[in-house]
């Protein structure tokens, strides 16, 4: 099945004081792969700015943009139009000794490293190796993937932006975001190579042309197994044509959607809205 | 600041002693690391041949009259605010008053050695931010570079206009037991010393006047002009008049005093971060007139502090947009941003892999022999003799945990080896080099000190310029190898000498641009009485 | 320039000229103080402090002793020592823009003061007094010979033209409440370092009227408030070069120093003493105002900004 979906994304800021300066960078824009095309993607904000486009090691696309005149609001709305299919598991299953080889290990070692969103933690090392017991390694990924989709409860508000994996695990509820962080603490427990995945998730699988529905900001996890191939632990669903991806990294650091600095006062989120309406 | 010349005095020798007073037990066999290479004398022929005639000059001085100079040195540094930042303290920099001596022929192939790693290494880092062709090729494990702590992904994708990263390096060179220079690291990002190196030569020409005239030593005054050029030719390529200035991190910072020269001397702005902003990716500088549009930043804060949009976010020493601004090609940051990678100790195990994919060739200067705490025979080796070995954190400078296996305590030892098998990555280790030795004024006396040397190379894209001597550092505690200065080392002035019937003699000098007047011209005066007139009065 | 330096040349300019100033006035009072028995001690130390802008001790008496203490050697703002090291942590900041020399000056300088403050302290301030006053000339040498006449140079000046027009007001301040024949004018003169020049001028006539005519409105004398307004608006004009400057008074500084420079000029010299008390603090003002004006005009030094990370959780 092949989808067409316009993503529009729309965050508001308010802020306490008027902000002088204000220094961005959007990481909005869906990639192009086997699996997804994007067709257009465009780059808004109010007040009106000139954006600087990069892509940076990670190769995603990033919108830099500065504010200059004094606001006390600002809205960035990231709108895009992709294609997208379904992505069968990979036929490719390599051996724990594929994975393990030292030409695995060199070559993925930054998606192996422990860092602050997802760090080694004994206890859960130990969980994520009685599972890979009699599994070969993607079926492991699988089985970590229903693991953290069983264990922790999809619940707002228990965890925050710099909530770490282990945060999350130890308060039993979390984010997509928290979902993908303990997926990939528990995978580089047991050598499995794995990223973090940023995205959009449509929301209604039977949804007819022209409809738009309320879409969200979605987080899921990427493995390499022989090859690279994404699952949603959040949903502990294969990654299909609702999943639209953005950005892969190491963890959230590396793909957050909006972050920057501003001179002024504290800043409260009023608006984050994701619009999916799919085309075709 | 007046001194007295003492011309005089040392012209009026008193008749030679039979042994000189000054190095009286000089070379005491029962010193610590007895086997290390003096500079001066030869253990077996007496005084070498580049020291001979400074060992001359100096013997006939009696003890107080090297206290004399001595006091009058450090008078001088003071007044002219050499000093450095100690713990929130300003010192005087501690100079030592005997020079250090280096051939001509010692320092071609010294030179020649520091261009090559240079142009090794820019090479590097140039791959290394780019396609990351040397771990394609499998040269290197790509894990060396990706658990670097100074590869700084943000610099990704940001190619200098003339290709050069490395504007200045610091390359710091020991002397071995038989007295061969070997390289004990790398420093690519913002080395600091050059100033002591520019200033130690003034104050020594101060004090000193007689020893420099029986010498021909080559001139260390002009770096600065080299650095201009360099940051002037790495300016983007818009810039017909390029707008250089010098970002410190402010007056309190322990370099200041350097950065501070630095600018004057290039006759550019001294800048701090609030001094800066950026607009739609371009850097301004704010004026009395207004804003000014900047070119080239020759910065002297650690890339961490540099952009709070892409590092510590909580920086106030840096500018926001700076790496934009340099991503988009309108400014260039001199030393370039993530440079750290290529002078990490781990990396620099790696120099004559990366001399042999890059350039070819053989390294001209070798290392010190090291063992990589990472590879799992060498890690466990340095485990088994890690009291008889010197172990140093692949990153950090400044002499800070290093750890000397001969001088620590078991309990010392213990803690280091949990570090090391906590965060193998983290740690090198090398034999104890028996670094060489120079006679350092103790006392009233002159005692063999260890020494370890900086020279400093300009890399202005067609050329690396390598200023002729560097910084010597030197640990005053008898037997100490550790000399940096925040470990409370000092420093000589280095002469590098020039040679025989060479051009080197007028670097400074040229043709003159006019011709002597044969007249000259009496200074005129106004009226006086004369000497009737005084006498009727 | 860059308008941080600019800021630190103004503000060189101040302090030298605070320290010189305070030294003056300090040293001729101490004398009076010890001269003059019939003087109370206390009661001038305390009119002395207060128009100097230190804050007096309450509790025990002060003497010529406690008074030096205070002015000279106190880390309070306003006294000498601490205008030394304002003027020199200036300079550190601003070395690139100052030559070699004066810095070498400014830092020796600072350097000797613990010698100096010691030998003071046990021999009478007048050594201490005099040391400052011959490094503040030797300064004022050095930067007319070793610095570039360009904007540096201007603001340097600006900034010590200012001073000393405050630093007068505050002499004269000082003296408001004697008689108009009292020998404390004398000090006066003998403070700004016009004594000699008084005398030729005015052939020895000594009077209050005279004294303050001297010292506020003398065209020739260097260190009148007239004098020293005019080379401060003379360096306004020459650093304002904006297309604005072509139309009036543009700039803030000029105009308020312009005026108050004009209502110095048209004075009748017999109207001088009415309210002169009140002239003196409209001049103060003006001093401070100008100072602002300066600095939103040129200083645009900007604070550290504190940066807030704009991630919030969504």
């Amino acid at each position: 099945m092949r989808w067409r979906l316009r993503v529009v994304h729309t965050t508001g800021y308010r802020y306490d004081g008027p902000v002088a300066q204000s220094y961005n960078e959007a990481r909005l824009t869906p990639r192009s792969d086997d699996r997804q095309n994007l067709m257009v993607a465009r780059l808004e904000t109010v007040p009106a700015t000139r954006a600087y486009k990069y892509t940076d090691y990670w190769g995603t696309e990033v919108n830099a943009f500065d504010l200059f005149t004094p606001h006390t609001e600002l809205k960035v709305v990231a709108s895009s139009v992709v294609e997208t299919t379904g992505q069968p598991l990979p036929a490719v299953d390599a051996s724990w000794n594929d994975v393990r080889s030292s030409e695995s290990v060199d070559l993925y070692a930054e998606y192996l490293e422990w860092t602050s969103y997802v760090p080694k933690h004994r206890e859960l090392t130990a969980v994520a190796r009685g599972l890979r017991k009699g599994r070969t390694p993607q079926e492991t990924v699988l089985a970590v993937s229903k693991w953290v989709h069983d264990t922790l409860k999809y619940q707002r508000g228990t965890t925050g932006v710099h909530s770490s994996a282990i945060d999350a695990w130890q308060a039993g509820e979390g984010v997509c975001q928290d979902y993908a962080h303990l997926t990939l603490a528990m995978l580089r427990a047991v050598g499995i190579p794995s990223r973090y995945v940023s995205g959009y998730l449509h929301t209604k699988p039977n949804a007819a042309v022209g409809e738009t529905v309320v879409g969200e900001s979605h987080a899921w996890i990427e493995a390499w197994t022989g090859e690279w191939w994404g699952f949603d632990p959040t949903n502990d669903l294969p990654i299909a044509h609702r999943h639209v991806w953005v950005a892969t990294g190491r963890d959230y650091a590396d793909v957050s959607p909006l972050k920057g600095i501003y001179s002024g006062g504290a800043a409260t989120a009023i608006e984050v809205t994701v619009d999916m309406t799919r085309l075709a | 600041m007046a001194f007295v010349s003492e011309d005089a005095e040392m012209s009026r020798v008193p008749p030679r002693p039979a042994e000189p007073q000054l190095f009286a037990g000089y070379l005491d066999p029962r010193r610590p690391h007895a086997d290390a290479y003096d500079e001066m004398f030869d253990p077996v022929d007496g005084v070498r041949t580049a020291y001979k005639r400074l060992h001359d000059s100096l013997s006939p001085l009696q003890p107080a009259d090297l206290t004399t100079r001595s006091e009058a040195l450090d008078r001088a540094l003071v007044d002219q605010g050499i000093t450095f930042s100690l713990s929130g303290q300003e010192r005087p920099f501690p100079l030592d008053l005997v020079p250090r001596v280096i051939t001509a022929s010692e320092w071609a192939r010294l030179e020649r050695g520091i261009v090559q790693r240079v142009r090794g290494l820019e090479a590097f880092l140039a791959d290394i931010y780019g396609d990351q062709q040397i771990v394609k090729d499998g040269v290197l494990p790509r894990r060396l570079i990706t658990s670097c702590e100074h590869f700084h992904r943000q610099a990704a994708g940001i190619v200098p206009p003339n290709g050069v990263r490395i504007h200045v390096a610091g390359i710091d060179v020991v002397r071995d037991e038989q007295g061969d220079f070997r390289v004990l690291e790398d420093n690519l990002r913002s080395p600091s010393g050059v100033s002591y190196v520019m200033e130690n030569r003034r104050t020594m020409a101060r004090v000193f006047p007689d020893l420099f005239a029986k010498h021909r030593v080559r001139p260390v005054g002009d770096y600065a002009v080299h650095l201009l050029r360099s940051l002037r030719a790495a300016a983007p390529p818009g810039a017909t008049d390029p707008n250089v200035v010098v970002l410190t991190p402010g007056v309190f910072n322990s370099a200041y005093f350097e950065h501070s020269l630095l600018a004057r001397q290039m006759g550019v702005e001294l800048v701090e971060g609030r001094d800066l902003f950026a607009r739609n990716n371009v850097i301004y500088l704010r004026t009395t007139e207004g804003e000014q549009r900047v070119d080239v930043i020759y910065r002297r804060i650690d890339d961490e502090f540099l952009d709070p949009v892409h590092f510590e976010p909580d920086s106030v020493l840096g500018v926001a947009g700076l790496v934009n601004a340099a991503r988009a090609g309108n400014l260039v940051i001199a030393n370039a941003i993530g440079n750290g990678v290529g002078d990490d100790k781990l990396v620099y195990t790696y120099l004559p892999e990366i001399l042999k994919y890059y350039l070819g060739e053989a390294p001209l200067l070798p290392n010190v022999d090291t063992y990589r705490c990472w590879l799992p025979a060498e890690h466990d080796e340095v485990l088994d003799r890690l009291d008889e070995l010197v172990t140093k954190p692949v990153e950090g400078s400044g002499g800070y945990g290093i750890v000397f296996g001969p001088d620590a305590s078991p309990k010392e030892l213990q803690a280091q080896r949990r570090r090391i098998k906590a965060n193998p990555r983290g740690w090198i280790a090398q034999p104890v080099v028996q670094l060489s030795t120079v006679p350092t004024k103790v006392g009233g006396r002159l005692k063999p000190r260890h020494v370890d040397l900086r020279p400093f190379a300009v890399n202005d894209g067609d050329s690396v310029f390598v200023l002729p001597g560097g910084l010597t550092r030197v640990a005053i505690p008898e037997g100490s190898l550790i000399v940096n200065s925040s470990q409370g080392g000092g420093s000589k002035d280095t002469w590098v000498l020039a040679p025989r019937a060479s051009a080197a003699v007028s670097e400074l000098s040229g043709p003159g641009l006019g011709v002597t007047s044969e007249e000259a011209s009496t200074p005129e005066r106004g009226p006086e009485l004369n000497i009737a007139q005084q006498q009727q009065q | 320039m860059l308008a941080r330096n600019a800021e630190s040349l103004y503000w060189i300019g101040r302090y030298v000229e605070r320290a010189d100033d305070t030294a003056r006035i300090l040293d001729v009072s101490v004398h009076q103080l010890l001269e003059d028995a019939s003087v109370d001690a206390d009661t001038a130390s305390r009119t002395l402090l207060h128009v100097l802008g230190i804050n007096p001790p309450d509790g025990a008496p002060l003497d010529v002793w406690g008074l030096t203490e205070l002015v000279a050697m106190s880390p309070e703002t306003g006294s000498i020592i601490s205008s030394i090291s304002s003027a020199r942590e200036n300079t550190r900041v601003a070395r690139e823009v100052v030559s070699s020399e004066l810095w070498e000056c400014i830092n020796a300088t600072y350097n000797a003061v613990p010698e100096r403050q010691r030998a003071a302290r046990r021999m009478g301030p007048h050594g201490f007094l005099s040391f400052v006053e011959d490094r503040a000339a030797t300064f004022a040498g050095l930067a007319d010979s070793t610095m570039s006449r360009d904007d540096g140079w201007r603001f340097l000046v600006l900034g010590r033209s200012v001073e000393r027009v405050d630093m007068i007001v505050r002499l004269l301040m000082s003296r408001v409440g004697d008689k108009p024949t009292s020998p404390g004018w004398v000090t006066v003169l003998r403070s700004a370092g016009a004594h000699d020049t008084y005398l030729r001028t005015y052939r020895g006539a000594l009077d209050a009227s005279r004294v303050v005519q001297f010292l506020l409105l003398d065209r020739l004398f260097p260190r009148s408030a007239f004098h020293a307004l005019l080379q401060a608006e003379a360096c306004l004009e020459e650093l304002d070069r904006g297309p604005a400057a072509r139309i009036g008074t543009g700039a803030e500084a000029s105009r308020l120093l312009g005026k108050a420079r004009s209502d110095l000029e048209f004075l009748r010299p017999a109207e001088l003493l009415d309210n002169l008390t009140g002239r003196l603090q409209a001049l103060q003002t003006t001093v401070r105002e100008v100072g602002e004006a300066v600095s939103r005009q040129y200083f645009h030094t900007v604070p550290w900004i504190e940066w807030n990370n704009a991630e919030v959780n969504l």
